[in-house]
């Protein structure tokens, strides 16, 4: 027989200012199995463990049924008690007669009085059929995996690796970097991104604990917790890496024009290239979709002779590498290669892309003088296009009247609800660094209002005010072409109250950040999902801002929602210190109140498989040779889908077992 | 209302210009609205109180609001300067717009007399009715200031004369 201790609580006046605690304490006494029946104050406070604790010790109760409030936070507290007194700490059954009764009834007493007298009922009806169960533990793959190696990434990255941690550092592009390294100056500082980033780059590159694997891509992600198998693609570079100095001669001899990523879109690159001066690793791929193949030397073709020279007829780019890493008779495969890793744990830190500008039809995107923020960090930057002369695209002449247009894209109905956090900032920079250089630049910036939510932001706004930059409120709603590569802004000025235009030599559009178009497989890969705003959701917006719904896998930088430089840093470096705790551990624990299926009861007709929202459960050979369904404990969340539609009762959710739930149903109902 | 063309305006001269007469804050403004909040020229209903007085200077209006009277109701109560979170100092700008409005003789006509009296005596106001008052008390007719006092009068003439206020050519 069962010996039930019932606990009410009044949690203060929380739940004792609505219910008749005392009322409902005299009412547990009478239920059967019921061997104590008390009331406190604060039965989570030390007096009120203390009071569960003698009742254990005294041999009066070994099943604990507490009244209070959730068991979200409150759970663990009174199983440690349970456990320190010897009992199985799944003894334990709690009653939400405050969230589920005295915060909802607060005008009818009676009513949550009669209410909590049913939750008791039903929990005391649980509690006697209480099995004890264990916690089990799972190994640890000692490495991490980080994806994407933007400044996020890379700085979690280093940061595993500083604690001792193996780290995989997927990036798919040839050199890791991402939107950073195509960045100018940064705000609120004006430090030289590529100077900041540049030694961050070659730390990472050069670690013993960091296994860099750029032009890489995941392919397939399986496990759990612990332990996850990854399976990365390395696209093709046709490019011996283990040759490849980086010297850029392929680049050179190339004779192909394609646009240039790195310069988003402003000029044009050859098919073999280097991504960007700084690269890390600075090694050449060819872009296949551009090459065109010179002198037939398609990919794995035999190599012909000169009838003339008598030598063999190459490529450019194989002529022109002094390093011998270019041999396009070799059959390599244009799939790339697939490489297997274990990991126990991932930080998805793939950034996001900006708006283009052709998504905004009123703003003249047909004009070579409209440009994205992106595109005027590469047109004002020394390695940008114009080796960061400052000059229009249109006719190469020097811009005289500037235009930023701010919120293009954010805070829009139309596009994205979302504010993008660092336009303002952006943009003010842009303006500064350009009338800094160019004092008789007229710079005019619309903004609906300007935000500098940052330590030293707004008195670098303010500065921009000193300048003699011009600030308008008002979002701008079109732009008109003009004869002469001109653009007409048409504004209004709330301040003025007044309609305003610009006659401008250059329009510069703060888009809004977005995620990439092709991260939606990568998120279904993973489980991740996405928030309102379209970007990875964390798992609590305020307290667990880097975990996710999937354990083990956590999210640092731009793909979690906009923000800086300074807070993606810091994001990365706390993704990193929660990617490490597993590892750290060495173990993690299962929770026991998860799926068993009794293959001997279990029919294996499949139904469950599908059903899973976790991809647990496997129809697998037993022993016999009969196929039945297994459930990999680490994957299953308890969530009990596969338990109501077995229809052979052949499995089991412990904690929430078919005895229990009935005696819980009838306690309620009779 | 037709658009106003920005890249038209004389931003830079209109900005210097109150700049130089003593405007210096005019770049600082945010137009936050504070000082308008506590103007009295605001809350009497004059159409271009402190800061919407500022947005027309910044973006190069003069023309269009050097006739316009209500910086001549600024009280001068300061209360614009103390409440500026920019430190723009608002109350030295709309002083600096009435020195511009007065060196294109955009004064009140009401103002006239005023600066006459100041020239010959010394005195911008002084009433004839005092003079009975001090008697009565015992006093001289006049003050012991420039009003009785020919030397003064004309040191201060020659200070107007020389100063801004002279080349207005009103004395």
């Amino acid at each position: 027989m069962a010996k039930v201790g019932v606990y009410v609580c009044h949690c203060g006046s929380n739940i004792g200012g609505v219910i008749d605690v005392e009322s409902v304490r005299e009412h547990a006494a009478t239920l059967d199995d019921v061997t104590v029946s008390r009331e406190n104050l604060f039965m989570c406070s030390d007096p009120g463990q203390e009071i569960i604790r003698q009742d254990i010790k005294s041999g009066l109760v070994d099943k604990v049924v507490v009244a209070a409030c959730t068991p979200r936070t409150h759970e663990p507290i009174f199983r440690k008690v349970l456990e320190g007194e010897g009992l199985n700490k799944f003894f334990f059954e709690m009653a939400n007669i405050r969230d589920q009764d005295s915060w909802v009834h607060g005008d009818d007493h009676d009513g949550a009085t009669a209410k909590a007298k049913k939750i008791v009922d039903s929990a005391v009806a649980k509690a006697r059929y209480l099995m004890p169960l264990q916690e089990k533990y799972v190994d640890v793959t000692q490495a991490a995996l980080v994806i994407g190696g933007g400044v996020a990434g890379i700085f979690s990255a280093l940061e595993l690796a500083n604690m001792g941690h193996k780290v995989y550092l997927v990036e798919k592009e040839p050199s890791i970097g991402g939107v950073m390294a195509q960045l100018d100056k940064t705000f609120p500082t004006n430090d030289c991104s590529a100077c900041i980033l540049t030694p961050v780059m070659v730390d990472a590159g050069t670690h013993p604990n960091i296994e860099m694997l750029t032009y890489s891509e995941i392919e397939e992600v399986e496990g759990y917790i612990g332990n996850f198998d990854v399976k990365i693609k390395k696209k093709q570079s046709y490019v011996d890496w283990k040759k490849c100095t980086g010297c850029g001669d392929c680049a050179d001899a190339c004779p192909v024009r394609t646009p240039n990523e790195y310069n988003a879109g402003l000029d044009n690159r050859s098919a073999a290239y280097i991504h960007f001066p700084q690269a890390v690793p600075k090694k050449a791929v060819i872009d296949m979709d551009a090459c065109i193949n010179c002198g037939g030397r398609k990919i794995g073709s035999e190599t012909r002779m000169s009838k003339k020279t008598g030598k063999p007829i190459l490529a450019p780019c194989e002529r022109a590498c002094p390093a011998g890493a270019i041999d396009r008779s070799i059959p390599v495969d244009p799939e790339g290669e697939i490489i297997n890793v274990q990991v126990g744990t991932i930080v998805v830190a793939t950034g996001y892309k900006v708006m283009e500008k052709e998504n905004f039809k009123s703003l003249a995107p047909d004009s070579a003088n409209v440009l994205t923020a992106l595109q005027l960090e590469r047109l004002i930057s020394a390695t940008g296009p114009t080796g960061g002369k400052f000059l229009r695209p249109s006719d190469h002449e020097k811009p005289k009247t500037i235009s930023f247009l701010s919120c293009i894209g954010s805070r829009d109905e139309n596009h994205h609800t979302h504010c993008s956090r660092v336009c303002c900032m952006y943009m003010i920079k842009q303006a500064k660094l350009l009338k800094e250089k160019y004092p008789d630049l007229n710079i005019y910036m619309h903004f609906m209002d300007v935000r500098t939510p940052g330590k030293d932001f707004d008195e670098y706004y303010t500065g921009a005010l000193d300048m003699g930059i011009r600030i308008i409120r008002g979002r701008v709603g079109g732009i008109d072409m003009l004869p002469g590569d001109r653009l007409k802004v048409m504004g209004y000025d709330a301040d003025l109250a007044q309609n305003i235009e610009v006659d401008a030599d250059l329009v510069v559009l703060a888009t809004a950040i977005e995620l990439q178009d092709d991260i939606k497989p990568l998120a279904q890969k993973l489980s991740l999902t996405l928030d309102g705003s379209g970007f990875f959701k964390e798992l609590h917006p305020k307290l667990k801002p880097v975990e996710t719904a999937v354990e083990g896998v956590f999210l640092a930088g731009c793909c979690q929602g906009p923000k800086d430089i300074p807070d993606t840093v810091a994001q990365a470096k706390g993704a990193a210190a929660a990617a490490a705790v597993p590892l750290a551990q060495g173990r993690v624990k299962i929770d026991p109140a998860i799926s068993e299926i009794d293959r001997d009861k279990c029919s294996g007709c499949g139904i469950c498989e599908p059903l899973c929202p976790y991809g647990a459960i496997s129809m697998a050979a037993n022993g016999d040779g009969q196929t039945r369904a297994r459930i990999e404990m680490t994957q299953c969340k308890g969530c009990g889908v596969c338990t109501t539609a077995c229809p052979s009762a052949a499995i089991e959710l412990h904690g929430y077992s078919e005895t229990q739930i009935l005696a819980q149903i009838e306690a309620l109902t009779l | 209302m037709a658009a106003l063309n920005l890249t038209k305006m004389s931003q830079e001269e209109v900005i210097q210009a109150v700049v130089d007469h003593g405007g210096e804050g005019i770049i600082k403004c945010i137009q936050c609205n504070a000082c308008a909040s506590v103007c009295p020229v605001a809350k009497a209903g004059f159409p271009l109180f402190g800061r919407l007085l500022f947005r027309k200077l910044q973006t190069g209006h003069y023309e269009e609001i050097i006739e316009e009277a209500s910086s001549w109701a600024c009280q001068a109560c300061n209360r614009c300067t103390e409440i500026c979170p920019r430190d723009a100092k608002p109350f030295e700008i709309v002083f600096a717009f009435r020195r511009i409005q007065a060196n294109e003789l955009a004064i009140s006509t009401s103002a006239f007399t005023p600066l006459m009296n100041l020239h010959a005596t010394g005195h911008a106001v002084f009433s004839e009715s005092a003079k009975e008052l001090r008697q009565s008390v015992g006093l001289d007719p006049l003050p012991a200031t420039s009003i009785d006092d020919e030397k003064a009068q004309k040191e201060i003439q020659t200070l107007l004369d020389n100063g801004p206020m002279g080349e207005l050519g009103i004395f």
